[in-house]
């Protein structure tokens, strides 16, 4: 008798018990395994007797129904404000580092004009 | 009517409070059955029932599938739910009020009743002091009426795995039941001799 033969069989018992059986054939026992597994049946049926479901208030059910929804909105609407917030300050950002760049240039061509001039004079100029 | 899949349900709640709305309606009595075996009484289950579905709520944005039913992450958050509530209960003794109607009540039984709804409370507690995933087994067999398969799904293992956890559950719980019963048969001789 294996524990994967006992377990099986324990299995199947109980699936009948609960009204699901899984295979329609009933699977062969020996005395000695039903001997063994007699006290299990019966601390099977004691469970199937005891462990019925339950059912939470309407009231209950209804009122957290309605607080999880107003929380969901709330959470929803809170994403969405800070995603617009994230846009914001993104594009913002990237308005500000345009004309950081845009002023940059300029002042790097207008230094870079003054430079050329510069040097021009400089040859110009008569020596000695 | 088609009825939404829960993944279908679980992409919309990211946006729309409605279909999160819908999946607590598909859950609740689960995880509400599940919080009550745990605990033994309607109180706690409402309470933890709540705190499982606020838990979901926060995190379903960052859910991922991974292949298991949605049934199993609300499961694990509900086990988690349940470990935090017996951790900070474990410092006060507390009757809850389920516990002291039924007392009150029993009193006013026939012997009979009485004892035989003292037996169910007996195993009731000796199933709550089985290990959580053993508890959740139980749960799931007897009062969700799963198929091994289901609840192979549900709990992450293999068919074969659950039968076997299956039968040491129930050994362990008749070593347990044995083993109360002979020290109640103890205290009601010693009663009785007295």
């Amino acid at each position: 008798m294996t524990e994967e033969h006992v377990a099986g069989v324990l299995a199947a018992y109980t699936d009948g018990l609960i009204g699901k059986p899984e295979t329609v054939q009933p699977i062969p026992i020996t005395d000695e395994e039903h001997g063994r597994l007699a006290p299990l049946f019966q601390l099977a049926g004691r469970l199937q007797q005891s462990m019925r479901p339950v059912q939470p208030s309407a009231a209950f059910v209804r009122n957290l129904r309605r607080e999880l929804a107003d929380n969901a909105r709330r959470r929803i609407a809170l994403t969405k404000r800070l995603r617009r917030s994230a846009l914001i300050g993104a594009a913002a950002l990237g308005s500000l580092l345009s004309i950081a760049s845009v002023v940059g240039a300029i002042v790097f061509v207008v230094a870079r004009l003054r430079a050329r001039a510069q040097e021009t004079r400089a040859i110009q100029a008569p020596t000695g | 009517m088609h009825e939404e899949s829960d993944w279908a349900l679980i992409a919309r709640a990211k946006q729309d409070p409605e279909a999160f709305g819908l999946l607590y309606e598909r859950y609740v009595g689960c995880i509400y059955n599940y919080t009550y075996y745990r605990t033994g009484n309607h109180q706690d289950a409402e309470d933890l029932t709540a705190r499982t579905f606020y838990r979901a709520l926060r995190r379903i944005s960052h859910y991922v599938d991974r292949g298991a039913p949605f049934s199993a992450y609300l499961y694990r958050i509900a086990h988690n739910v349940v470990a935090n509530w017996y951790r900070d209960n474990s410092r006060r003794q507390i009757i809850s009020l389920d516990e002291l109607v039924t007392w009150v009540f029993r009193r006013e039984e026939p012997a009979s009743l009485a004892e035989e709804h003292e037996n169910q409370d007996l195993l009731l507690q000796a199933v709550r002091q089985l290990p959580p995933e053993r508890q959740q087994l139980l749960i799931l067999k007897f009062v969700e009426q799963m198929r091994n398969a289901e609840i192979a799904e549900v709990m992450g293992r293999t068919e074969g795995a659950i039968k076997s956890l299956y039968h040491r559950t129930l050994e362990a719980l008749r070593q347990e039941l044995t083993h109360v019963e002979y020290g109640r048969e103890e205290i009601t001789g010693r009663t009785n001799h007295d």
